[in-house]
């Protein structure tokens, strides 16, 4: 008992000095943190790679390819002025969020929804792309519609925003759901395969790349997800530099041809 | 169908992330056995602060899973991912070893250290000369099975998108989804585990019978 | 006032501490079941594998050998996402108390052979002469000694279980990696989730690991000329 004491002591004293840590601001000019990245050279962005068509890496070449892949480029190309002068690191819903806060990456461009409660976590560009959160279940079941898995289980990503979309939808129609997360999205196709879950739920341009001949997507799309790219939350220059990029791709409309270059909806 | 799962980027998908796996959990075992024995002998010798930080450090690491210093380690350093989970392996196996080591140490019989103080031997010079290598040869059992968790421990790593066999495996089972198919992987990736794992622990034990016939 | 440890974070932490609590009992319960789960398999496995009949020899082998040299979590994705497909699918805590009891019912059974096996035949032969019956002298003489020697490394694989309960929060299984990294992982407070998480798994573990330190100086209290083979030697503390 004593030692219990003793070590969470110290633990709860290394905590608190944390704490104190945290809350002194952090002072360090907007234009320092760009120029971090101009010396180092190159920008580090988080992508899924499980994502055909959005950040997918190709298993027979290893290069990863998508939609987010080519306005990370064009971001390095306003920031850097060479738009090969970027790191990809592969991230999940579960880590992408921690790596921002590490600093091991620089912004992340990986289907990330922007809502108010990250907002205060992180800056989040302009919305680039809006999609909507899918079910994909299987075929033999015979489900149609999100009112058929009222008390079933759907399975989800951690700390994707599905959950709360579907709570909040399955609230509104007065159904009952139960949720079961997982850390990647391999494994939740895997538990729908093994009938450990009744649907797969994540936006559906993610689903999309776990569709088989077994399952089906449901009609039912809803919350609209609006994707952003983030940075860390001190990091404002960045954030300007990010936002400014997406609107004049928006403005000169390459955003809407690289929508159409990957032929997404 | 089989065939589509056992082509040949599947396999070298698989034997990649195989490749991974050992890569990890060498240079774990190459820190960890050095930070690990440091502790050991610091806990075991030393009444002052190097020592009591040293159990602190064992005891507390120990005695807490090894997915949330996964986890911790993931988020809080700023590392590739990869060496961020050599980092968390590293630090959660180096307690485990610093207690076999200390465990080991204590084995030996007082009277190896009194003898060997008689003779004139420094405190250093017994431990090298006298002790170590008696412990090492009582280590070897606990050591041999750690070194064979560390490398399914490697596994918990997918946890956080690190992709070794464990996570190919499971990357591929997302895209394979028949019966048959499902338990190919399984196989595939359990008979990885077991033969690395077998190999090694005969090699230990043939290692050990070996010093056992030279006693 | 943004840091990973900032002071809001933790008062949403105690506001929602009944999260934490059930992925404690989850995690409790879990260990307690599986643990004597495991003591069953390892005492019978134990027994098979220093029984002198071939057949059970060789069943103790290949179970020993195939559990201890797969990843657990392997185990657990089989039973969980395997067995479905025949036809088997058993509840997640089922799950966690089976894996985690055949998993550590491998090491027990090989701590159990190695305690068994260091009980100095002699010492049955010289109670027997004594007088003893053979149940009388397991009784009285071996199982004591033998109890003394194996429940350190007893302890240390309770200690072990515990914290491999966590592997549940890998299939949705409701412990408390499983509750904390759900949590966390919806508001990103992962700061001080994770330290009471740490500090919830220490409650639980430090003691009996404390314990295990406790048995393991009084099972080397023994009279000298004996203390050689009496004390498992750290061949038989397998370490999981």
């Amino acid at each position: 008992m004593k030692k219990l004491i003793t070590i969470s002591a110290l633990i709860l004293t290394l905590v608190l000095t944390l704490t104190l840590a945290g809350c002194s601001s952090k002072t360090s000019s907007a234009s320092d943190e760009i120029q971090k990245i101009k010396d180092r050279g190159t920008l580090k962005v988080g992508v899924k790679v499980d994502v055909p068509k959005f950040g997918y890496k190709d298993p027979a070449t290893g290069k990863i390819s998508g939609f987010e892949i080519d306005i990370a480029k064009a971001i390095a190309k306003k920031i850097l002025g060479d738009e090969n002068k970027v790191e990809f690191q592969a991230v999940t819903a579960k880590t992408r969020g921690p790596l921002l806060d590490s600093g091991e990456i620089d912004m992340v461009a990986a289907t990330f929804t922007i809502t108010e409660e990250r907002k205060k976590s992180y800056n989040f560009s302009d919305s680039y792309f809006t999609d909507g959160v899918g079910l994909l279940v299987k075929k033999a079941s015979g489900f149609k519609s999100f009112k058929d898995l009222d008390g079933k289980t759907i399975g989800v990503a951690q700390s994707a925003t599905t959950k709360k979309a579907l709570q909040a939808e399955a609230d509104k129609q007065g159904l009952k759901i139960k949720f079961s997360e997982f850390a990647s999205y391999p494994e939740i196709k895997t538990a729908l395969t093994s009938g450990r879950v009744d649907c797969f739920s994540v936006d559906g341009a993610i689903l999309a790349g776990y569709l088989d001949d077994n399952t089906t997507i449901l009609s039912d799309k809803f919350s609209p997800q609006e994707y952003g790219i983030a940075s860390k939350k001190t990091n404002t220059a960045l954030a300007k530099a990010i936002n400014d990029t997406i609107t004049e791709l928006r403005n000169s409309g390459d955003l809407q041809k690289l929508v159409e270059k990957w032929g997404l909806k | 169908m089989i065939s589509n799962l056992f082509s040949l980027i599947n396999i070298k998908f698989l034997l990649y992330g195989f490749g991974l796996t050992l890569y990890i959990s060498i240079v774990t075992i190459i820190l960890s056995t050095i930070f690990g024995t440091v502790l050991g002998i610091l806990r075991n010798s030393s009444k002052g602060l190097p020592g009591k930080l040293s159990a602190v450090y064992i005891e507390t690491v120990r005695n807490t899973p090894m997915l949330l210093w996964i986890l911790v380690t993931r988020f809080i350093v700023n590392m590739k991912p990869v060496n961020a989970g050599i980092l968390a392996l590293t630090i959660f196996t180096s307690s485990i070893i610093g207690e076999i080591v200390r465990g080991g140490l204590n084995s030996i019989k007082q009277g190896q250290w009194e003898a060997a103080f008689s003779q004139g031997f420094t405190y250093v010079q017994t431990l090298r000369y006298i002790i170590v290598p008696q412990a090492f040869k009582n280590m070897i059992p606990a050591l041999a099975s750690q070194f064979i968790t560390v490398i399914k421990d490697t596994s918990f790593l997918w946890a956080v998108g690190i992709e070794e066999v464990t996570g190919k495996g499971m990357i591929l089972m997302g895209s394979y989804a028949s019966t048959t198919q499902v338990f190919s992987i399984f196989g595939m990736i359990a008979l990885m585990y077991f033969t690395a794992n077998y190999v090694l622990s005969l090699l230990f034990r043939a290692q050990q019978r070996r010093l056992v016939l030279q006693n | 006032m943004n840091g990973p440890f900032a002071l809001f974070k933790w008062q949403a932490l105690f506001t929602d501490w009944t999260v934490f609590a059930k992925g404690f009992l989850t995690t409790l319960l879990v260990s307690v079941i599986a643990l004597l789960l495991a003591l069953v398999l390892g005492i019978l496995f134990g027994i098979f594998s220093t029984s002198k009949i071939k057949v059970l020899e060789a069943v103790s082998r290949v179970y020993v050998e195939f559990i201890q040299n797969t990843p657990l979590l392997i185990q657990v994705f089989f039973l969980y996402n395997g067995l479905p497909h025949l036809g088997v699918v058993l509840p997640v805590m089922l799950i966690g108390i089976l894996a985690l009891g055949i998993y550590h019912g491998a090491y027990i059974a090989e701590v159990v052979r190695a305690g068994i096996n260091s009980i100095n035949k002699g010492q049955l032969e010289a109670a027997l002469s004594q007088g003893f019956t053979y149940w009388e002298a397991m009784r009285y003489i071996v199982i004591p000694q033998a109890v003394k020697i194996v429940l350190p490394p007893m302890t240390n694989q309770a200690v072990n279980l515990i914290k491999n309960t966590s592997v549940l929060s890998i299939i949705a299984g409701g412990d408390l990696m499983y509750q904390t990294d759900s949590w966390s992982s919806a508001n990103l407070y992962y700061g001080p989730a994770y330290v009471v998480t740490g500090l919830l798994y220490l409650a639980l573990c430090l003691p009996l690991a404390t314990a295990a330190r406790n048995f393991e100086r009084k099972a080397s209290q023994v009279p000298e000329s004996d203390s050689e083979d009496k004390k498992l030697t750290y061949e038989e503390d397998a370490i999981a």
